[in-house]
């Protein structure tokens, strides 16, 4: 009686240590279990049932309400299906923000790197990692940037609802953001331009 | 003889004429692709439909060909006319308009043409795939064999033993006494004994300190999604999807719209063949499909955003809630590197916790890590150690470190 369970004891302890390098599937447990786990609702707890608990939070901006330091919101809505009023429209409105200084135009320039270069490439020419000639897995050729003239409104509301196969990017970058980013692939389109009228001049004279 | 050479004659001749025609029709379709890629592409595929229909005998549906060309050069205007065909495809593609394209000539546009029809269909279940990765082979299961065969082995090199020395024993005319088996034997037991303590100790405290870790916890998540896919092989940025990081206290956790942002266009999957931890091959088409489910979303048709619904994906790093951490103090101040914590998750399919998370792990980066004081405004409120930095008075070499700024203070985390 005595061997057996020592056996298994001792062979239970064996299958204990050699089980530990596995794929941990299971995050295991945790101690004192109240200082672990928030009484108050965090950002990814769940907020599914609060209702049942009597609780009426609704996690949006009070409508009509203008975030500090945010921009003013954009006056057009989005067109319904078929209609592209709005779209013309949007021509008309400027960008509210004034010209970038260079610190705003380098974080300018690291929004169009997070959210646009993927896509429409580092170099603004509609050939990033994404699509990459077509061998990409992006199917469709983004727009080139550099040769695209577009109203600044125009682009704003493109970024904001979408186009064709983009999505909206309002939930990724603010209404400053976006304008700035419209500010910084103007800059680069003027930059191109400045430095290819130049070389034509150039040209020309020979 | 001279019959033969006219017939040569004429032979050559035929060939160079087939010859510059293929030519010529092989550099229209060249003129075509350069065309489609630049003016179509964006909302056109040759076999599949996109934004707009597939043009896959684009030339065969349309009634006439003059009108195709009015449609490309103008689609508005033939929308007007009251042109049956045109009216039911507007609206068959979500009354989405087609760019005008006016500066296209007739032989442009033949080109197009020629190039649709140049493409080859390519059937996906005759794709080669990647070929798979060579199994890594798990040897555990030999080494566990081996060691059973070794110790059969030797208890019976055991047995042999002691019954020798029994009959030498004999031999010799010792008196043999009854032996001691070895569970009552006080040596063993108080080895064992021994053993045990230790190797329990060992366990409870290991298992003790772990509680609450959960250092490379790798859960299931309701979509296979390889960070290793998007972040590593399509050079996707972190921020792309996890933007909040800059600005708030949370990494948030993109929304299915971001998701959906590439996923609308791209619904298949070609790159190499994925695998889960446990080795099992995975389907990647078939997971952008659960993607679908969950934005209720077909491909071809325009995507209503509000039919989605989230996608409750498994959250990885939890810290307790007696600790306090935000992601912008490090990210935006303190400019540390994502990998820094949560490791090289470029080459992650399944993301698992990199770090242990413990405070031990904290501390200790707070004593080593340099702040990154230069023209960093979060930091220009330390004035003294700015001068001393100037003065000398603190070696500008070994730098600010996070602990002489506070770092290390209980109610720096803890409140």
């Amino acid at each position: 009686m005595k061997k057996v369970s020592i056996i298994t004891i001792l062979s239970a302890a064996v299958i204990l240590v050699s089980c530990g390098g596995d794929v941990k599937r299971n995050p295991g447990s945790v101690y004192m279990p109240d200082m672990a786990y928030s009484r108050a609702y965090e950002t990814y707890s769940d907020h599914s049932n609060l209702e049942e608990q009597g609780i009426h939070y609704n996690n949006r901006p009070v409508a009509g309400t203008i975030a500090r330091g945010e921009e003013m919101p954009f006056p057009l809505q989005k067109d319904a299906a078929g209609d592209t009023a709005n779209y013309a429209a949007s021509k008309q409105i400027q960008n509210p923000l004034a010209a970038l200084d260079a610190k705003d135009l380098k974080e300018a320039e690291r929004l169009y790197l997070v959210n646009c270069g993927i896509c429409h490439g580092t170099k603004l020419d509609g050939n990033g990692p994404l699509y990459k000639d077509g061998t990409g897995p992006y199917p469709a050729a983004p727009k080139n940037l550099m040769t695209l003239h577009m109203p600044d409104g125009q682009m704003f509301y493109s970024v904001t609802y979408g186009k064709n196969m983009m999505g909206s990017y309002a939930s990724q970058l603010s209404r400053k953001q976006r304008w700035m980013v419209i500010h910084y692939i103007k800059a680069k389109q003027a930059e191109a331009n400045a430095a290819a009228a130049p070389a034509a001049e150039s040209t020309d004279k020979k | 003889m001279i019959h033969l050479r006219h017939f040569a004659g004429k032979l050559i001749l035929g060939f160079i004429l087939a010859l510059i025609f293929q030519l010529g029709n092989s550099a229209k379709a060249q003129d075509g692709k350069a065309l489609f890629t630049a003016n179509c592409a964006s909302c056109h595929k040759v076999h599949e439909r996109m934004t707009g229909p597939a043009l896959e005998g684009v030339e065969d549906r349309w009634p006439d060909k003059k009108k195709l060309h009015a449609w490309i050069h103008n689609s508005a205007a033939v929308l007007a006319s009251g042109d049956a065909y045109a009216n039911n495809l507007f609206n068959e593609y979500g009354k989405v308009a087609m760019t005008p394209f006016p500066s296209l000539s007739d032989k442009d546009i033949d080109a197009i043409l020629t190039y649709i029809k140049s493409v080859p269909k390519v059937d996906p279940s005759k794709k080669d795939g990647p070929t798979a990765k060579a199994e890594g082979g798990d040897n555990t299961l030999l080494f566990g064999i081996l060691t059973l065969i070794l110790a059969v082995v030797a208890f019976v090199l055991l047995q042999v033993n002691s019954n020798l020395k029994k009959l030498s024993d004999d031999k010799a005319g010792v008196p043999a006494h009854e032996p001691v088996p070895f569970w009552r034997n006080k040596a063993y037991i108080a080895f064992l004994t021994i053993i045990l303590f230790l190797l329990g100790g060992f366990l409870v405290v290991k298992g003790a300190i772990g509680l609450g870790r959960t250092q490379n916890y790798e859960p299931k998540q309701p979509i296979f999604y390889s960070h290793k896919v998007h972040a590593g092989v399509n050079q996707i940025n972190c921020l792309y999807c996890h933007g909040s990081t800059m600005e708030g206290k949370q990494a948030n956790i993109p929304s299915v719209n971001v998701c959906m942002n590439c996923h609308m266009a791209i619904n298949e999957y070609k790159g190499e063949k994925l695998f889960t931890a446990e080795g099992e091959e995975v389907n990647g088409t078939a997971e952008i499909q659960k993607l679908y489910k969950y934005a209720g979303f077909e491909p071809g048709k325009a995507w209503d955003a509000s039919k989605a619904k989230p996608i409750e994906w498994t959250r990885i790093h939890n810290l307790p809630d007696h600790v306090y951490f935000n992601h912008s103090q490090h990210v935006k101040a303190g400019q540390v590197q994502c990998q820094t914590c949560h490791g090289d998750i470029t080459k992650m399919d399944e993301v698992k916790q990199f770090a242990p998370l413990s405070m031990g792990w904290c501390v200790n980066c707070h004593r080593e890590t340099k702040v990154q004081f230069k023209d960093n405004g979060f930091y220009s409120i330390y004035e003294k150690y700015h001068q001393d930095l100037k003065n000398g008075k603190l070696d500008s070499t070994k730098g600010i470190t996070v602990e002489m700024i506070g770092g290390t203070e209980c109610q720096k985390c803890h409140y």
